[in-house]
């Protein structure tokens, strides 16, 4: 859920420019609220009642009836004359709720408006003509309003960033995947382009994979990375550096006949790691590195589908 | 020289952590503080690390060449994001070659042994403000990775 | 006389020092007189420091791991760091301190295991 602190609530406060007179006058409202809530809640559901779209979320009575006195209380509380901490808490709990069932924001702020509506023209009555008075009334509660508003778009926003997050974190997951090939060897084909953040994110997986398995081989194919360039060489290299560091081996992987030109062209040193083109005879030094090779079955014979 | 980006503000009402360093136990004291924040704040083990690393190092030129300055610890709010943010100050003797201090390469102990251009990049943000004579002003900043 | 911050052990003929505690500069100076004070009196072939607590190593310390090594091979002594963290390699790597010189192990299992090899290796020259 969102958090606020009270220096925010305080920033958002004056940004919705609600003072203490706003305060004092929504207090006094109190019983303006009591009488006429019954009524702007019903007000409120004719509307959502009366459209497919909204209906859906309140399928049965036991639930609308519910929801309805929640409606009440929400209705009260914009009269309660404490808006601190424990207000706003209130309020984003309201907004995780009507975010979770799913309640698209339009819907909420089509609500709100109509809300507004009722309230408008309850005001009118309850001032009896006094416009100056039913104007400033209507400013306060129209402030708290929108400032409760805004508390509920941000709890829909920070739903949306938390889902993101999850996804990022699975994306890159997957975008690392440390496949162990035989016992303490370990292989990484990096595929598509390497930036800085990418670079970073793999080193690390890279070197806590090897800890983690105690690997003593790590396999780094290159043969999916578009590009190779001196930022891209860099960054194979700190690693291969790391990974020697914990007392590993690296061996490079999947070079292109272009990847090898460049990189001997920028002038950039891989010579001292182990190289190959081809994975398999990566595989195979890897495999005489912990000393085991692959070899032939000695009843094999050519003759496939024999 | 890098400028620091505008975007960052320390939070107004944020604690700040101050501790001198005029012992060698110090440079102790500010790596523990600042490897305690980062962690408290949940950055990852990589992050502490380079912090921790980082603050060693800049406390223990502190130590080394000046004898005497402070190293002031605070967090950082921008949005949604979350920073440290270490300053580093004395009176010392200040860095004659400042382009040469912070050239690429590790500095032996031949050299200026400041190893400033290593421990920029560990960190986000990285501002100098240093005169022969005057002393040395070393702020860096680590935001907590996003994903 | 050994100072006895850092406990070093004795297996075999390789000895083993294991950092558990929080390095300050003069624990540091202190350790690499002990280890080396050890070797002569011992005659260890190896020596493995284990640096598997350590959760941050900056310049300091890696030079005092590097320059120990150095020290006890002119001591006849070969060194093997074991046990390095993985943020540890990426912060020396990324500060670009690559530590040239030094042998690293994963484990002091493998650490041993190296120590044996050298000590065969030698006893057949």
């Amino acid at each position: 859920m969102l958090k606020l602190d009270e220096a925010d609530l305080t920033n958002r406060l004056a940004f919705f420019e609600l003072t203490q007179t706003d305060f004092q006058r929504l207090a006094e409202l109190k019983s303006f609220a009591d009488r006429w809530t019954n009524e702007i809640t019903d007000g409120l559901y004719e509307l959502i009642m009366g459209h497919p779209e909204s209906r859906v979320f309140f399928p049965d009575q036991a639930t609308l009836a519910r929801v309805k006195k929640m409606q009440n209380a929400y209705f009260l509380g914009l009269f309660a004359g404490s808006y601190d901490l424990n207000y706003v808490r209130d309020r984003l709990r309201v907004g995780t709720a009507h975010e979770r069932i799913g309640l698209p924001p339009k819907l909420y702020l089509g609500a709100y408006r109509r809300y507004l509506e009722l309230i408008h023209a309850k005001l009118l009555d309850h001032f009896q003509g006094n416009e100056a008075e039913a104007t400033n009334a209507l400013s306060s509660i129209r402030k708290i309003i929108f400032f409760d508003m805004a508390l509920a778009i941000d709890t829909y926003i920070a739903a949306y960033l938390e889902t993101m997050t999850r996804h990022q974190a699975a994306i890159r997951e997957l975008s690392t995947p440390v496949i162990k090939v035989h016992d303490r060897i370990l292989l990484l084909p990096i595929v598509g382009t390497v930036d800085t953040q990418r670079a970073h994110q793999i080193m690390e997986t890279v070197l806590v994979e090897v800890v983690e398995q105690q690997a003593k081989v790590m396999i780094l194919d290159i043969a999916g990375v578009p590009v190779v360039d001196t930022k891209v060489a860099d960054h194979i290299l700190k690693t291969t550096a790391a990974v020697q560091l914990l007392g590993a081996q690296t061996i490079l992987t999947g070079i292109s006949a272009s990847v090898a030109r460049t990189v001997v062209q920028l002038g950039v040193e891989i010579t001292r790691m182990h190289t190959r083109s081809k994975l398999s005879e990566g595989i195979e030094l890897a495999l005489s590195i912990v000393g085991k090779r692959i070899t032939s079955k000695p009843n094999h014979s050519e003759r496939e589908g024999a | 020289m890098q400028v620091l980006s505008a975007s960052a503000v320390p939070h107004e009402d944020n604690p700040l952590w101050e501790i001198r360093i005029d012992k060698e136990a110090d440079i102790v004291a500010v790596r523990q503080c600042a490897r305690d924040l980062a962690k408290e704040h949940g950055f990852d083990q990589f992050a502490v690390a380079a912090l921790t690393t980082a603050a060693s190092e800049l406390s223990r030129n502190v130590w080394v060449h000046a004898h005497k300055g402070v190293a002031r610890i605070k967090i950082l709010r921008n949005g949604k994001r979350v920073g440290i943010e270490l300053e580093f100050e004395d009176h010392g003797p200040g860095i004659a070659d400042l382009n040469r201090a912070l050239a690429g390469g590790f500095s032996t102990a031949k050299s200026l042994g400041l190893g400033l251009s290593g421990t920029k990049r560990l960190v986000d943000e990285f501002n100098i403000d240093t005169e022969p004579g005057r002393g040395t002003k070393i702020v860096i900043r680590k935001w907590k990775r996003e994903f | 006389m050994a100072s006895g911050t850092i406990p070093i052990l004795k297996i075999g003929s390789t000895l083993l020092a294991s950092i558990q505690i929080e390095l300050h500069d003069t624990v540091v100076d202190l350790f690499q007189n002990d280890v080396l004070q050890e070797i002569e009196k011992t005659a260890a072939r190896g020596l493995i420091i284990d640096i598997s607590a350590l959760e941050t190593v900056d310049s300091y310390v890696a030079r005092m791991l590097a320059n120990t090594a150095k020290m006890a091979k002119l001591m006849g002594t070969e060194t093997v760091i074991v046990g390095m963290r993985p943020a540890v390699a990426a912060t020396l790597v990324r500060m670009g301190y690559f530590m040239e010189g030094i042998t690293t192990a994963l484990s002091l299992e493998e650490g041993l295991a190296l120590q044996n090899s050298y000590t065969k290796a030698a006893e057949a020259e």
